[in-house]
């Protein structure tokens, strides 16, 4: 609205908006300019009545009262949307159970026991080994039933299952792995060392997210985490100095794990569109209650 | 009712370890509602999660207006032709009604903004629920969850809509007030709705399908299942051993169902006592649709 004519109130709404507006042409986000303008001003509601024809004005009085009925999307959505993330997307990020405080509490709580443990046993091993393990943890957690109250209702929705699943993870890892950085942070003396989470998690996080696509959402998981606690049990037992998977070579084979587990979770895709299968253990709950 | 079935079932088996939730079920569902009634453990649940493409069946199979969920596309299709409420749906309680129903319709794609607004007023609207739509799910009583819930399962306006005891825990002035939106929402389209109230099927339902043990008893209409019992039904001062089935009224005297004695006082039949007969190992004889 390059020519908004101002009066005591503001401004008023351009007369080829209000055209483009009656006619239903007006695009967001200057669409939602003049809603909001049209819901306090007088004169321009006024305006808009010589301007369009009625048709076309009732479907803006039912867009408007709908406009009035939305919900104020909350801090994270809001944000979201202000980077440009489309406002159906920016909800279903919202709605991504381990977002939440509960979640997001107990993940800082863990890493700064283990950042405090690095400190007091001179070694970063727990500090990577719990790195690595905590994206896949609230991958798990935002995909299965366990946290989710409306898996159920989304499970049988239309939206291409493998589609939530990638929303809900690339939110998860973004924020857990910003999280495992922040504790990065705070091992200066260890250098790069203290990033030698990343590659594992990455690599635990994929093969989960790829197994889940024939073990169900409850035993992947489950699976790679106990892989991972043996794997890194059994070098404890056996190596002195740094753990294999945090060696040079040991990052190598955790890139090359990624790479592979991503390429079989992109082949299995449709899989996440299909039923769980009637073994999974997301039905179990459900069998003494027919 | 139209020619075409909305659902044709045939031979659904499911088994969960040795136990049989589903054995060898086959219908048809047409437009207006058919109840589906049985006692807990009946595979109702079962049933439903099936239909709703939650779980896949082992054996059998169904099609929703032609569609085959056994494909990924058909499964697609027959999810957007789908409402469906489970039986304990879950929320996210910090949600208001509007947002939570708003969140339900993008994952049932309705990607504008506008006219998923529009949709998701319209659905609490068809509820009873545009007052409390700014308030939070928490806030809200059972009764009207149970509403936001049947909103989300309407959105789309879908052809075929899946309710599972709707009504349980509800008092009985909020189950009159379900009872009406759903018999509102059975208008031009298919309501299969489970529940082990017969009063719900008495006031609601078109057809009615009777299960126990995973299997089909009865399908046919309430009228057709409240027949089972004609002259089937007396009354005496005490509970009649050669009864199959017994309760003592209001009015002290016990009603019997089964074969009654060459001098019983025959009472006229209701749906209940269609239902207990067909429920106490009758044979199956499914009626035509």
């Amino acid at each position: 609205m390059s020519d908004d004519k101002h009066d005591g109130i503001g401004w008023h709404a351009d007369a080829d908006d209000l055209r483009a507006y009656a006619r239903g042409e007006l695009e967001a986000p200057r669409l939602w300019s003049v809603d909001a303008h049209l819901i306090a001003c007088a004169p321009c509601r006024l305006a808009l009545a010589e301007a369009g024809d009625p048709l076309a004005l009732d479907a803006g009085w039912a867009r408007l009262d709908a406009e009035l009925d939305a919900p104020r999307p909350g801090v994270v959505e809001a944000l979201l949307t202000r980077i440009g993330v489309a406002d159906h997307t920016a909800r279903l990020l919202a709605a991504t159970p381990v977002l939440r405080a509960s979640w997001l509490s107990a993940v800082l709580l863990v890493l700064a026991m283990t950042v405090a443990s690095v400190y007091t046993a001179d070694s970063p091993w727990l500090f990577l080994a719990l790195a690595s393990l905590l994206p896949l943890a609230g991958v798990a957690l935002s995909y299965g039933p366990v946290l989710d109250p409306t898996y159920e209702m989304a499970l049988v929705a239309p939206l291409h299952g493998f589609r939530l699943l990638m929303i809900r993870t690339v939110a998860v890892l973004v924020t857990s792995l910003g999280l495992n950085g922040l504790a990065t942070l705070a091992l200066p003396e260890y250098g790069l060392r203290a990033l030698a989470w990343l590659l594992p998690a990455l690599a635990l996080t994929t093969t989960g997210l790829a197994l889940t696509a024939r073990l169900g959402p409850v035993l992947a998981p489950a699976l790679v985490s106990g892989g991972w606690v043996a794997l890194l049990v059994v070098t404890r037992a056996t190596t002195h100095g740094t753990l294999v998977p945090f060696t040079a070579a040991g990052q190598g084979v955790a890139a090359a794990i990624a790479v592979v587990a991503a390429v079989s979770l992109h082949r299995l895709r449709d899989r996440f569109d299909g039923s769980p299968s009637p073994s999974s253990i997301t039905d179990f709950a459900h069998r003494s209650a027919s | 009712m139209t020619t075409h079935p909305t659902v044709s079932a045939s031979g659904l088996t499911l088994r969960y370890g040795g136990t049989a939730a589903l054995d060898d079920v086959s219908f048809r569902l047409h437009e207006g509602v058919t109840g589906l009634l049985g006692p807990n453990g009946a595979g109702k649940t079962t049933l439903l999660r099936v239909l709703a493409t939650a779980v896949p069946a082992d054996r059998g199979a169904f099609t929703v207006l032609g569609h085959d969920p056994g494909t990924v596309n058909g499964r697609r299709e027959v999810r957007r032709r789908l409402g469906y409420l489970p039986q304990t749906p879950g929320f996210h309680a910090d949600f208001t009604a509007f947002a939570f129903v708003d969140y339900v319709a993008i994952l049932k794609e309705l990607t504008d903004r506008a006219a998923r607004h529009r949709e998701v007023r319209r659905v609490l609207e068809a509820v009873d629920l545009s007052d409390v739509r700014g308030k939070r799910i928490k806030r809200l009583s059972g009764g009207m969850r149970q509403r936001v819930a049947l909103a989300a399962a309407l959105l789309g306006d879908p052809d075929l809509l899946l309710l599972d005891e709707p009504t349980v825990g509800l008092d009985p002035e909020q189950r009159m007030r379900f009872r009406e939106v759903i018999a509102e929402a059975g208008q031009g389209r298919t309501v299969l709705l489970s529940t082990h109230q017969t009063e719900d099927v008495a006031m609601l339902c078109r057809r009615v399908i009777v299960m126990a043990h995973g299997r089909v008893r009865f399908e046919g209409t309430p009228a057709e299942l409240t027949a089972r019992a004609a002259g089937r039904v007396w009354s005496s001062a005490e509970r009649d051993p050669q009864a199959r089935a017994g309760w003592r009224t209001g009015l002290g005297a016990f009603r019997n169902v089964g074969d009654p004695p060459k001098d019983a006082e025959l009472l006229e039949p209701t749906l209940e006592d269609g239902y207990l007969l067909v429920l106490d190992g009758e044979p199956v004889e499914v009626a035509s649709a």
